[in-house]
């Protein structure tokens, strides 16, 4: 009987000491970030793996690296990469369906003339699949006009 | 014994052999209604089935009189599309076998085809194996203990345990690139090398949880609602354990002390030194106490690789590419998941796919205890013992 009663104000007591803790927590500052006022450090996105990007040539920044060679396309496991042959050894397409990619980086791996990288990219939004059909040449053109290039890479 | 396949047999039950005419419940329990008893079907959308798993229950009042597990709603087919791609572009698959602990996978698909090909690894790369695979661990036991709670009905202390997975998930991205499909291991090591970076963020990480677990201990642990829900319900003894084939911490809080890493060492972890927890109970408040202590026991030994992380190349010179062909022969590889035994078995014939990928997942063993271990208690119980078995259906169906 006395261990009955005993039991019960220990069980009472557990649960103010929980209640003590979620109170401490009522009164902390905030943990979360909220996304459209507030965004997530550089700093932890530099290591993210976001969609491919093409990397900018050694010699002019504008230029891919890509050597058309369809290692990557070889090594993709989901089929997401069309790179289109065009004079020279340049691509003249390099169409990237990121609705297909896993981002496991095989393709990266795989270039011989490391012209692929993973970019930060973590607020890419489409409302539809054709959308996440990336033209990377066009990107890579677009990030040249925007930033003014380095210059010597 | 009422196992798990006496009843899944269409041709023991119906009366034309060859028909599957009737539903679940008239092929394998009743031919027609029982007076008296309900049909419950739990799953599979609800919440606390963690993920697409139905739960077919014969209900007598409150009490459960039969379930079983009807499993195959996440099925896809993981083993077939490793028969259909290079070993290489087969990876990142073992990173969505088991979303909680894609490590363990990767590890044992990756290892088993070391083993195959006889490739040495250099050092550096086993110490970041062991340790991303062990803060893996924590992150999974940490989102396990959240989500229990939140089946028994307690839903603030998953947001807690979120505030950590989000610390151990921005120390992983660093190394793997990723924050849940992690699967950066590669033929040969891994795929980023360690910063200082992030053996700083790891160092902190250690004291800084070990203080939390302090708090999850008043929180949770001391709670009397917690207790008197899980003491003594769901208890599993080593026997039904071993029958079942159970693994991990459900059979060490049978008080079995049976560990891969211990049992068959593999990589370096015979260079550290830590417990292997075997629970002192076999209820669902033994399963819970076992993996906190082995939340404890990942620690110390992310605690001493990164003491002793040696220097060099976290990935040998010329490693395997996207096209490399596994050589002919088989081989298996085990590693301790963080719901039990993770295995894959290769078969190779020599060409560029592999002929036969066989994945052992632990959580298909350790559910198909469930229907022997909820048979005659109440539904409430049954929810937490099936919490209290840390299922991932997407590892169980694969």
């Amino acid at each position: 009987m006395l261990k009955a009663i005993w039991d019960n104000i220990k069980g009472l007591y557990s649960l103010l000491v929980g209640l003590s803790i979620t109170g401490r927590y009522l009164v902390s500052p905030r943990k979360t970030i909220h996304y459209p006022r507030q965004v997530v450090d550089d700093e932890i996105l530099a290591s993210f793996r976001g969609p491919l990007e093409l990397t900018r040539g050694r010699k002019e920044p504008g230029q891919t690296r890509c050597i058309s060679c369809q290692m990557c396309v070889r090594a993709c496991p989901g089929h997401c990469l069309t790179v289109i042959k065009g004079d020279a050894k340049a691509p003249s397409r390099w169409i990237y369906d990121f609705s297909l990619c896993c981002l496991c980086g095989a393709c990266v791996e795989a270039c011989p003339a490391g012209a692929l990288a993973f970019s930060h990219k973590v607020y890419l939004v489409a409302t539809s699949r054709e959308e996440l059909k990336l033209d990377l040449l066009a990107d890579l053109k677009a990030r040249t006009e925007k930033e003014a290039p380095p210059k010597n890479e | 014994m009422t196992g798990c396949f006496n009843f899944i047999n269409p041709l023991a039950v119906t009366e034309e052999p060859g028909t599957t005419a009737g539903d679940f419940y008239t092929r394998n329990f009743e031919k027609k209604a029982v007076p008296g008893r309900i049909i419950l079907n739990l799953g599979p959308q609800h919440p606390s089935t963690h993920g697409v798993l139905r739960i077919l229950c014969e209900m007598d009042g409150e009490y459960i009189v039969r379930c079983e597990p009807v499993l195959g709603y996440l099925h896809r087919m993981h083993e077939k599309m490793g028969e259909v791609k290079t070993p290489w572009q087969f990876i990142p698959n073992m990173g969505r076998v088991d979303y909680l602990h894609p490590l363990a996978w990767t590890w044992a698909f990756v290892g088993a085809c070391e083993r195959l090909a006889g490739i040495e690894i250099p050092e550096r790369a086993e110490y970041l194996r062991v340790i991303s695979c062990e803060l893996n661990r924590i992150s999974s036991h940490l989102l396990w203990w959240g989500a229990f709670v939140m089946d028994l009905g307690g839903v603030t202390p998953i947001l807690y345990a979120f505030e950590e997975r989000e610390k151990i998930n921005d120390i992983l991205q660093i190394i793997t690139g990723s924050r849940l499909t992690m699967s950066s291991f590669r033929f040969g090591g891994v795929c980023t090398d360690a910063d200082e970076r992030f053996k700083s963020l790891a160092k902190e990480f250690i004291p800084y949880l070990r203080e939390r677990l302090k708090m999850y201990k008043g929180l949770v642990t001391d709670n009397i609602i917690l207790r008197r829900r899980l003491e003594g319900i769901g208890p599993m003894d080593a026997d039904i354990c071993r029958r079942y084939g159970a693994t991990g911490p459900i059979l060490r809080a049978a008080g079995l002390a049976r560990d891969t890493r211990k049992d068959f060492p593999y990589s370096v972890y015979h260079k550290f030194d830590f417990p292997v927890p075997a629970g002192p109970a076999n209820d669902c408040f033994g399963r819970y106490l076992v993996r906190l202590s082995e939340i404890e026991a990942s620690l110390m030994i992310v605690e001493q690789a990164l003491a002793s992380l040696p220097e060099g190349s976290h990935i040998m010179e010329k490693a395997p590419k996207a096209n490399w062909k596994l050589p002919a022969g088989e081989s298996y590889m085990a590693v301790e998941g963080a719901r039990g035994q993770v295995a894959v078995h290769v078969v190779s014939d020599g060409g560029p796919k592999p002929y036969r990928v066989k994945l052992r997942a632990p959580g298909f063993s350790n559910l198909s205890l469930f229907a022997e271990a909820a048979a005659g208690t109440l539904l409430a119980d049954a929810i937490a013992i099936l919490g209290s078995l840390d299922l991932v259906i997407p590892e169980v169906d694969r």
